[in-house]
């Protein structure tokens, strides 16, 4: 069987110059024709294995420890240039934005073909036909076309495809994938892996699959190891660490991911944040400990190994059989059925956008971003928006916060028409949560200051005493303790920092609050975080919410309502439950399955 | 394709139309302020009162200034730029005259400027991260705080006088001739298949284009230098590296192609500047170009002749502007065909 490990990483330490480990005594083995995943948090180290492999460690960071074998050879041994020959011929990469991979400035061909003769075919015709084929091979129409195509004139979707075809070109042993979907759209993210796994069946390529998500793992995977920390946790079949883990870590992150179909469950909230490479110098036991719901006396004092806990499955805990004594705590059922108000806060009826655009030789064109949208938002109702990019969500978050005007149709906002009554009497009552807290809050600004905001220029109503007590009681609704008043954006982790712009945007009091992708960045345990509390805001149901979202699940999870779009209409709206559960619409149907993966239909 | 590319470029042309006749306004207003007498300058000294007023009449100079600038307008559309005072002859030819050696000048100086510069930019890039990479740019800033008219002056000193490689003055070795097929000189030398007189006219040149190149050069260092920088953090740099190609074919296969753009911009912008720093250097190394004969009518308050120079400067500065900005967009496939 040895024969056939592509990789083989032993014992591998990778270390800063100060001697703080990034990784430490990672193990790690891929078969030929398998898919080995990775998953773990952002910070975890998961990049850091492919760099590794690929000679590409980022200045000031270097191996200290172990060896890497790539199919017979030690790559650590070698030297750089013969380590460099075989990246692009033997070892693949399929890198994490398609979209920034390829040189705008080069056309499609250009790029593929000058890879192609890097790997050896000789004369320019069998280069094209050969970039023809492998175009076919990943499903791209029109191949030909595409030669003489830039980047920017293909989608992210495209882009990844050509990218892959380049990965496989050469017929590589082994190819790594790093995240390769997180900048995909649902619908195409499910193609793109199908892809992946087909052509790797194809070549009988090994696949280092790197992700954070772990419905994903359990999708392609054959096998998976959890990282957390810089450590391996657990490692063995996917189907286990996914279904029947073995360490608390494997659990909690499962817990902690909301899920399209089964019981609304709660989700798992981890408390504090994953130790850096300097923290991690002062725990003598498990890293996972402080956050472990299982951690006793043992756990601080000494580290776990990892151990076998069953075929071909390993496990870094104490006491790896309670896993399972970690569980969810059920939903509340029936959400408060009576607490949705009369009123509407929001109803549209035939809204519609449409851009003029003009190209670079001055034609003008309309671009119908929306048409003919009818909904309405009641008051405290939660309603979700998913559609893939382009089909006019964010559009139509513009027109609701008044960023862009109403071309057809009525948008009736807080019983005002947004067209006509002026734009001040919205300020306080349509309130925006911004999708990257990072710049969307002002680095010198103390977070107390930043959460009032929006009382500036309202001259001197609010004396510091009033405004001190506005701050206590906002951060108390967003469940942050009330000394963050005094810290700056800096110094709060990602999660604190929605938090923060959550409770900017309640600061006004708003009726209607829309969020747009506030979770889409976030590692699984901070957007379960950021999803319990909307929960419990929802519980209060002083506002309501329109919640744009990629991710079904997320929605299921949070709202009551939702709204799909496609092309720039409303497909099907209705409760999450119907629409989810039960699609109408073709289009529907293809996000659900989409969401679903793949397994979940061959079960 | 190419059409478009072509109507891109004349577009961008037309478009400096309007700009350009603003500045002949301003330039003829400023002229008309000066407290000079056109007509007496255009008359001899000895000329009578009666004479010097029945030629003010006829220059249109008692009209209103917007009657005068028409007129003046109406006949430079058509190509004349009235009489230069000095020279007694039509400015339009006494301009076109020395326009050749300017020209000539300054496309070398430029030549000279993008090969230091680039090369210049490329070195200290190779050596990024390493203690040469600061020496290098702290001699960029050294170079740049000098003038050209100072790297001119010791250029003569240094290489003229000191060790004298190059001579200081003119434009070919005294008692030579080159007839004139095309007005440029260093064309025309090239032409007579004489070696000795085309060395002697590419080593008379040899001192002011190297003083306004070099001096221009620094600046195509720094900005080729940071935008190397900068497209080298971006992804598909990272993913060219682990496809396997090496340093120099992600340099010059890769990063090169959109690290350039930045330099383009650059030089189209500042070419106005290297064409108004030939006045200086042509002054200091006796070469008959447009900067001394402005130099010269400046001191004999021939106003026709500064108004040609004048708006010759401001046409070029506008020109290539535009050029450049066509250029940039020509380079960006994401802009071209969006
Ligand atoms: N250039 C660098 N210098 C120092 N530390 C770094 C550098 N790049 C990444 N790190 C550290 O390496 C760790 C792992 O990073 P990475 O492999 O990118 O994680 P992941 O891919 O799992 O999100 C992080 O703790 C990060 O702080
Ligand atoms: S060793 Fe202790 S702290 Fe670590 S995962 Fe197991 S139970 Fe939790
Ligand atoms: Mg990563």
């Amino acid at each position: 069987m040895t024969e056939h490990d592509i990789l083989r990483i032993k014992s591998l330490e990778i270390s800063l110059m100060t001697g703080h480990n990034i990784l430490n005594g990672i193990d790690l083995t891929i078969r030929a024709g398998r898919i080995h995943g990775v998953i773990g948090e952002s910070g975890a180290g998961k990049s850091m294995i492919g760099s590794a492999i690929a000679d590409t460690l980022p200045q000031g960071l270097e191996i200290s420890r172990g060896a890497i074998e790539f199919d017979g050879l030690t790559l650590t041994d070698m030297n750089a240039r013969t380590r460099r020959d075989l990246l692009g011929r033997d070892i693949g990469f399929i890198p994490q934005e398609p979209m920034s991979a390829l040189n705008p400035s080069l056309t499609i061909g250009h790029q593929v073909c000058h890879h192609l003769a890097r790997i050896g075919l000789r004369t320019a015709k069998t280069r094209q036909e050969r970039a023809v084929e492998l175009f076919t091979e990943v499903g791209l129409d029109r191949p030909w076309d595409l030669l003489q195509s830039y980047p920017h004139q293909l989608s992210g979707g495209m882009l990844q495809r050509v990218l892959i075809a380049m990965a496989f070109a050469s017929n590589p042993r082994l190819v790594i994938a790093d995240e390769p979907t997180t900048a995909l759209d649902v619908t195409i993210q499910k193609k793109v892996v199908e892809l992946i796994a087909r052509t790797r069946a194809a070549h009988n390529t090994a696949v280092l699959f790197i992700t954070h998500d772990l419905q994903l793992a359990a999708d392609v995977c054959d096998d998976v190891s959890v990282l957390y920390a810089g450590r391996i946790v657990e490692t063995g079949a996917a189907e286990r660490i996914i279904h029947a883990p073995m360490h608390p870590y494997s659990r909690c992150l499962n817990l902690a991911t909301p899920n399209l179909s089964g019981p609304k469950a709660q989700l798992m909230i981890l408390p504090g944040t994953m130790p850096g490479p300097v923290d991690r110098m002062q725990m003598p036991g498990c890293e996972f400990a402080l956050r472990c719901p299982l951690a006793e006396d043992q756990c601080h004092s000494t580290r776990p190994a990892l151990d076998g806990v069953g075929t071909e499955h390993k496990s870094a805990c104490h006491w790896p059989e309670r896993t399972g004594l970690i569980t969810a705590v059920e939903a509340p059922t029936g959400t408060a059925a009576g607490r949705l108000g009369e009123k509407l806060v929001l109803r549209a009826t035939g809204l519609g956008k449409a851009y003029r655009q003009h190209d670079w030789l001055g034609r003008v064109r309309e671009v119908h971003a929306l048409r003919g949208l009818d909904f309405d938002v009641r008051e405290g109702e939660f309603v979700g928006i998913v559609g893939e990019s382009g089909s006019g969500k964010s559009s139509l978050t513009k027109l609701i916060v008044g960023l862009e005007d109403v071309s057809t149709g009525v948008l009736e906002l807080v019983g005002l028409d947004r067209a006509t009554a002026p734009r001040a009497d919205f300020f306080d009552k349509v309130q925006l949560v911004f999708q990257d807290p990072q710049s969307a809050l002002n680095p010198r600004r103390k977070i107390g200051r930043l959460v009032t905001q929006a009382l500036e220029g309202r001259g001197g109503a609010y004396s510091a005493a009033t405004r001190a007590e506005l701050v206590k009681t906002l951060l108390a609704k967003v469940m942050l303790p009330p000394e963050v008043a005094d810290r700056f954006p800096d110094q709060l982790s990602g999660g604190q920092k929605q938090r923060v712009n959550i409770a900017r945007a309640l600061c006004s009091n708003p009726q209607l609050l829309i969020a747009d992708e506030i979770v889409s960045g976030l590692d699984v345990s901070v957007q379960a975080q950021i999803l319990e509390l909307l929960s419990a805001l929802r519980k209060e149901a002083a506002f309501s919410l329109l919640l744009v979202s990629h991710d079904l699940a997320v929605v299921r999870h949070v709202c009551d309502r939702t709204l799909v779009m496609c092309k720039g209409e409303i497909v099907e709206q209705g409760p999450v439950e119907e629409v989810f559960g039960n699609p109408q619409h073709p289009y529907t149907r293809d996000l659900v399955a989409a969401a679903q993966g793949p397994t979940v239909s061959s079960i | 394709m190419f059409i478009a590319i072509l109507r891109v470029i004349v577009r961008r042309l037309l478009a400096i139309v309007p700009v350009f006749a603003v500045v002949t306004v301003l330039v003829f207003g400023a002229l008309r302020i000066l407290p000079v007498d056109p007509a007496q300058m255009s008359l001899p000294p000895s000329a009578t009162i009666e004479q010097v007023e029945a030629k003010r009449e006829a220059m249109g100079l008692n009209r209103p200034i917007w009657t005068q600038y028409s007129m003046w307008a109406q006949a430079a559309i058509t190509g004349d730029l009235g009489e230069s005072a000095q020279y007694r002859t039509s400015t339009a030819a006494v301009v076109l005259d020395r326009l050749p050696a300017t020209i000539e000048l300054v496309i070398c100086a430029l030549i000279f400027a993008v090969c230091v510069g680039m090369t210049g930019g490329l070195l200290i890039f190779a050596v990024r991260g390493t203690a040469l990479e600061s020496v290098g740019l702290v001699v960029t800033s050294a170079v740049m705080a000098l003038p050209d008219f100072l790297l001119a002056l010791l250029f003569i000193l240094l290489l003229g006088v000191l060790i004298p490689i190059f001579p200081v003055n003119g434009r070919l070795d005294p008692g030579m001739q080159v007839p004139s097929y095309t007005g440029f000189l260093l064309i025309d030398a090239v032409l007579t298949g004489d070696f000795r007189v085309i060395v002697s006219a590419f080593e008379h040149i040899a001192l002011p284009v190297m003083a306004l190149g070099l001096a221009f050069s620094p600046t195509i260092v720094r900005v080729l230098h940071a935008s190397l920088i900068n497209t080298y953090q971006q992804s598909y740099i990272q993913q060219a590296r682990l496809r396997g190609l090496s340093d120099r074919e992600i340099l010059f296969g890769q990063a090169l192609k959109n690290a350039i753009v930045p330099v383009v911009i650059l030089v189209g912008t500042q070419f106005g500047g290297l064409f108004g720093g030939t006045l200086l250097v042509e002054m200091i190394f006796s070469f008959p170009g447009l900067g001394n004969l402005m130099v010269k009518a400046m001191q004999t308050a021939d106003l026709s002749v500064i108004m040609a120079i004048s708006l010759i400067y401001c046409a070029t500065t506008l020109i290539f502007n535009s050029i450049a900005d066509a250029l940039a967009y020509l380079l960006n496939p994401r802009l071209r065909n969006g």
